[in-house]
């Protein structure tokens, strides 16, 4: 519904206030309320009765754009496209009538609802930091299509407007006025209204740029200005440089933002609904979809979450190790409100902790995200010490000391000795059970695993683990917990290596039995970033040191005892750290050297230990190589019940290790490249490279059963 | 000697070249790809045999600059030891280019090549390009280049053409273009427009005008009378100061129509056409280009056709089927008068008048156009001409042929 009120000054308020649930969304079928207003308004004007209009929200947020069901669903371009196309119509009949708008944004504006806001000749907002502002669709794999693409390249330029449309970031007020994509902040709703009025008193008869043949001119020029397209040939290769050419939708909104510049705003616009067509029936949106909305919203729902146990929320957390890894942990508890207690050995070294959040608190100052009186405010929640006395009124205490099994059982025991009954203690362990940890607590049924992915102020993903002991109450707070500091929990099984660890080791295997069998350490690394993944497969290799990687082998071996064959590349690793000494980047020599003050580089005498021999290589193989190991070992997971769930395997994949985004995930993987294929295609690496590409029994029986896809697996 | 065969020629439909047109929202490179992938898919052409792609292109500045030829090459994924490049001689680029690969056939250096023109005149206007021979005083007083449209005016005041003579002629290039869209004659050679989705842009020429009747077309005014009176008329009279004043009756409805569009063709040895399994559909027979006075400029065609003839051992009355440009209806009418042309066998699909002149472009077309319509006539011998820039002029003899 659109609430319709007009004033003594012939201004019009229109108040969104649609569907029933408490947001605003957009879609092809509610912006049909749009209609029946414009010919009204229409009308209105042609009486003279109108002078302008407002538009704002009745909701807690301005609007958003929703039509991801839909989308999801439909493959035929031809329907997208007019489905774009005629959203278009609707907010262009509402720029044109020749009255001005103001959007008086009282809340959060994304994807087609900022777009609307676009289509307004003046923005409000009010000054909440909790309000967002922007273009999330690049995240989906897709791009703004009721032609915001276009009006933020006229209203701000085509290189500005690449840079907010491929960030996929949503921005505070602050953000977004400094960078143009709002006019004005207002003190509260009464001063948005009162400045949305006054705005429009004064400018009357306004156009849009590009509605004015004389004076409109897009900021900065077109792609035909010759320094916009030098900088457009920059954009290219650094958008080679950032997605490998493995994400279509940041190349759409480049060339949309090009060819768009060349033509009048109508063309410019069809061409935006030509692009974003294109992306929406291609493979990558519905796989970064499917794991960031989908799989993202079954996890967040609390699909694996034990159930009958109210919400926690945390309020003190206490820390144990001010190192990188428990200060990240620190600055993300902090961010969200959370008290954090942070121990170390000694006050000095817990301040160094303080020193490190002070800085990331300062990095989203200058973001806009928060004031700098926010910060102030934050940082008082802080408190370090070298005392675990401190951890008496902690809900939490997470451990994250150096990786040896007596440190953290001493700090487990220290620690617990003041923490209450109800608190419950994580260990960050990485390698360790936390069912053998769990030996030294005197609540085993209060211990878990929370494991943290370094680093923690920025990686996304939280693994939990149940011990043999842990309580489902335990689980469940832990869960929230996670939430609470806006992270993705996966809950894992207490087993090798977990989830994440385990699968990203058939990566970094592999790319080693690679090097083994002949091909140079600059192609497996550079195939590895063009499969998509974050890293390459020996420079990770380096970074979880190569004994760790032998060691999630050796407890493979001794679990499967008989069944295990040992993997090829644990040889090389052998010589890497028994004959070579090159231990990994900790140690500053692994495959990589690693000197101060410069980028890390191959170590030159590596293909004197490990010959370059092969002449010619099969690229696409050699990346189906890499990522079909993890893949297959991901199944396994599924399998062993390391992992609950497909939502949880998938994300967990990229947010975890960098799995390829535009994939889904390592599960979602298979359904991309189909299971018959895919399996057909492991038989074909089990029979050429060995046992590890065995296709999983899980698989086979998916094979057999009329269900050929992986998310319909019933676990 | 090596004959040079026609196996392929393709065009895509002509999009009104001006913003609102159906085609300005398309890339030149993709016209030209559109077009690169349909003459792999029709004639299942292994691209890695095609030596070099020759493309006309008359305004070769912005999105048409820096070589597109051998950017849509890569841009279509043809194979990477494939050459090209773009040449320019203004309105007879696209049958230039067919001449020179013709040429290179000829000469046993080569044996398969793809030649053609492409034209976005909505995004790349007329003379974007600037130019000494246009805008630069030096020049312009020197050679006495006037504008096209003088030009044409000129050719009606000498010749003694009445308006009426150059509406009627407009007007049955309309019919006739017309006449030929409802029976699909052009069918065979276009290749729709299709967005990267698939999703159809156009599939007909966009520029005729089926309803129009010689009274409509007399209301129109004449195009080049207020230029003309700035000064060119006088420069035209320093040249032909026989004539009292130029009498201006070319309008928009009887010169050709600004258009976007591109056509290729495939020629080739007959050594590599048995070698691909191509069929052959004619012979070029003779091709020619030849300069003459450059203020009236128009009447080129005239020396070039008769070298051509010459050079194919023919007489006028040789030829079954003639395709003049209709860059304006004076030069063709001129034409027509100086060879003794029956008007049934002279433009009979109708013409740039009514389809457009997509500069570049358009000589490739009109080949396309006349050997379409020789096939369907069931004719041997069919001539394409073109008035030029500076005088100059084009001619190209074809011979049809169904075997090697």
């Amino acid at each position: 519904m659109i609430k319709y009120t007009k004033d003594t000054n012939n201004i019009v308020t229109l108040t969104l206030d649609m569907g029933d649930r408490n947001i605003n969304i957009i879609n092809h079928e509610k912006a049909k309320a749009f209609e029946a207003v414009l010919d009204h308004l229409k009308a209105q004007k042609a009486k003279r009765q109108l002078k302008g209009i407002i538009i704002t929200s009745a909701k807690k947020n301005f609007l958003e754009g929703g039509d991801l069901d839909y989308l999801n669903q439909v493959n035929d371009p031809k329907k997208i496209y007019d489905l774009a196309q005629n959203l278009k119509t609707l907010y262009r009949d509402l720029e044109q009538p020749g009255v001005p708008i103001v959007a008086a944004i009282n809340g959060k504006a994304l994807g087609s609802g900022f777009e609307l806001a676009l289509a307004c000749h003046h923005r409000i907002v009010i000054d909440n930091q909790k309000i967002r502002l922007g273009h999330p669709e690049v995240k989906l794999g897709m791009m703004p299509n009721v032609g915001g693409t276009i009006r933020l390249m006229w209203l701000l330029g085509i290189e500005k407007a690449f840079k907010i449309l491929t960030s996929g970031q949503s921005y505070p007020p602050r953000g977004a006025l400094e960078l143009g994509m709002v006019d004005a902040l207002a003190k509260d709703e009464k001063d948005m209204i009162d400045q949305a009025k006054k705005w429009l008193v004064k400018n009357q008869g306004q156009h849009r740029p590009w509605d004015d043949p004389k004076r409109g001119k897009i900021v900065g020029g077109t792609a035909r200005k010759p320094d916009v397209a030098r900088r457009i040939q920059i954009l290219s290769a650094k958008l080679i440089r950032e997605t490998n050419n493995n994400y279509p939708a940041p190349l759409a909104i480049l060339n949309t933002l090009v060819e768009g510049s060349l033509v009048d705003f109508d063309t410019a616009s069809r061409i935006e609904s030509r692009y974003f067509a294109k992306l929406v029936c291609g493979t990558v949106s519905e796989n970064m979809t499917k794991a960031f909305w989908y799989d993202y919203n079954k996890i967040k729902s609390g699909l694996s979450r034990p159930r009958g146990f109210g919400r926690f929320r945390p309020r003190r957390v206490g820390i144990v190790g001010a190192g990188k890894m428990g200060s990240g942990i620190a600055f993300s508890c902090l961010l969200r409100g959370i008290e954090v207690v942070l121990k170390d050995i000694s006050k000095s070294v817990a301040a160094r902790g303080r020193e490190f959040v002070e800085k990331r608190l300062e990095d989203i100052v200058q973001e806009g995200k928060i004031l700098p009186a926010e910060k102030i405010a934050l940082l008082e929640k802080m408190t370090t010490t070298d005392k675990s006395s401190e951890f008496e009124t902690c809900d939490l205490v997470i451990e994250a000391v150096f990786e040896n099994k007596n440190l953290k059982a001493k700090v487990l025991r220290e620690a617990e000795v003041h923490m209450d009954e109800y608190a419950f203690y994580a260990s960050n362990t990485l390698s360790i059970p936390i069912t053998k940890l769990a030996d030294s607590a005197v609540r085993p049924a209060n211990f878990i695993g929370l494991h943290f992915f370094a680093p923690a102020d920025k990686v996304h993903l939280v693994e939990i683990v149940k011990g043999a002991a842990t309580s489902d109450e335990t689980v469940a707070r832990a869960f929230d917990f996670v939430r609470a500091i806006r992270k993705t929990p996966i809950i894992v099984k207490d087993y090798w290596g977990f989830y994440a660890a385990r699968v990203q080791n058939t990566y970094i295997l592999e790319g080693i039995t690679m090097l083994n069998e002949g091909y140079s350490p600059a192609l497996i690394e550079n195939l590895g970033k063009q499969a998509g993944m974050t890293r390459s497969a020996l420079a990770m290799a380096d970074e979880v040191s190569l004994e760790i990687v032998v060691k999630y082998e050796e407890q493979a071996a001794e679990l499967y005892g008989s069944k295990y064959v040992q993997h090829p590349a644990v040889s090389v690793c052998r010589t890497m750290i028994d004959e070579l000494k090159r231990l990994g980047r900790r140690q500053g020599k692994g495959f990589y050297e690693y000197q101060e003050n410069e980028d890390p580089y191959i170590w030159p005498e590596l293909t004197s230990h490990f010959p370059s021999s092969k002449t010619s290589y099969d690229r696409k193989k050699l990346i189906e190589r890499l990522l079909f190991a993890q893949v297959i070992e991901a199944v396994w997971c599924l399998q062993e019940k390391v992992i609950g769930t497909i939502a949880e395997a998938n994300l967990g994949s990229i947010l975890g290790w960098g799995f390829p985004a535009f994939k889904g995930g390592a599960l979602q993987y298979i359904d991309d490249y189909g299971l018959e294929k895919f399996v057909d295609r492991c038989q074909v690496f089990e029979k050429r490279y060995g046992q590890r590409f065995s296709v999983p029994p899980l698989l086979k029986r998916k094979l057999k059963s009329d269900q050929k896809k992986m998310v319909d697996i019933d676990l | 000697m090596n004959q040079a065969y026609i196996f392929d020629a393709i065009r895509t439909p002509r999009g009104k070249g001006r913003q609102g047109g159906a085609l300005y929202e398309c890339k030149p490179i993709d016209l030209v790809k559109s077009l690169l992938d349909a003459l792999v898919i029709r004639n299942n052409l292994p691209t890695e045999e095609v030596e070099d792609l020759i493309l006309g292109c008359v305004t070769p500045v912005e999105d048409q600059g820096a070589n597109l030829a051998k950017a849509a090459l890569l841009y279509a994924g043809w194979a990477d030891q494939v050459a090209g490049f773009q040449l320019n001689r203004f309105c007879a680029s696209g049958l230039e280019a067919i001449n020179l690969a013709a040429g290179k056939i000829r000469s046993g250096w080569e044996d398969l090549i793809v030649a053609g023109g492409v034209e976005s005149m909505s995004r790349v206007p007329m003379e974007s390009d600037r130019g000494a021979l246009l805008f630069d005083p030096a020049v312009i007083s020197k050679v006495g280049y006037i504008p096209q449209g003088i030009s044409a005016d000129l050719i009606a005041t000498r010749e003694s053409f009445s308006r009426e003579d150059l509406d009627f002629y407009a007007l049955q290039s309309q019919t006739r273009a017309a006449f030929a869209w409802d029976n699909k004659y052009f069918r065979k050679s276009i290749i729709p427009i299709l967005d990267q989705n698939g999703l159809l842009i156009l599939d007909k020429d966009e520029h005729l005008r089926p309803g129009t009747t010689l009274e409509k077309l007399a209301t129109l005014s004449p195009v080049f009378k207020a230029v003309g009176e700035t000064g060119f008329d006088f420069l035209a009279l320093e040249t032909y100061p026989e004539i009292e004043k130029v009498q201006h009756l070319h309008t928009a409805g009887n010169s050709s129509g600004i258009v976007d569009g591109a056509a290729l063709t495939l020629i080739g040895s007959a050594k590599k056409g048995k070698a691909l399994d191509l069929k052959p559909r004619a012979i070029i027979r003779a091709a020619a280009v030849s300069g003459s006075e450059p203020t009236i400029m128009l009447q080129g065609p005239i020396p070039a056709v008769n070298k051509a003839l010459k050079i194919a051992g023919m007489k006028a009355s040789d030829i079954e089927l003639w395709e003049m440009n209709e860059a304006f209806a004076a030069p063709v009418l001129k034409l027509q008068k100086e060879f003794n042309i029956d008007q049934d066998i002279l433009n009979v699909n109708g013409g740039a008048i009514a389809l457009g002149h997509p500069l570049g472009a358009t000589g490739a077309m009109l080949l396309g156009t006349l050997l379409d319509e020789m096939e369907r006539r069931n004719l041997t011998v069919g001539l394409v001409t073109l008035c030029v820039g500076g005088g100059m002029g084009v001619a190209t003899i074809i011979e049809r042929t169904d075997q090697f």
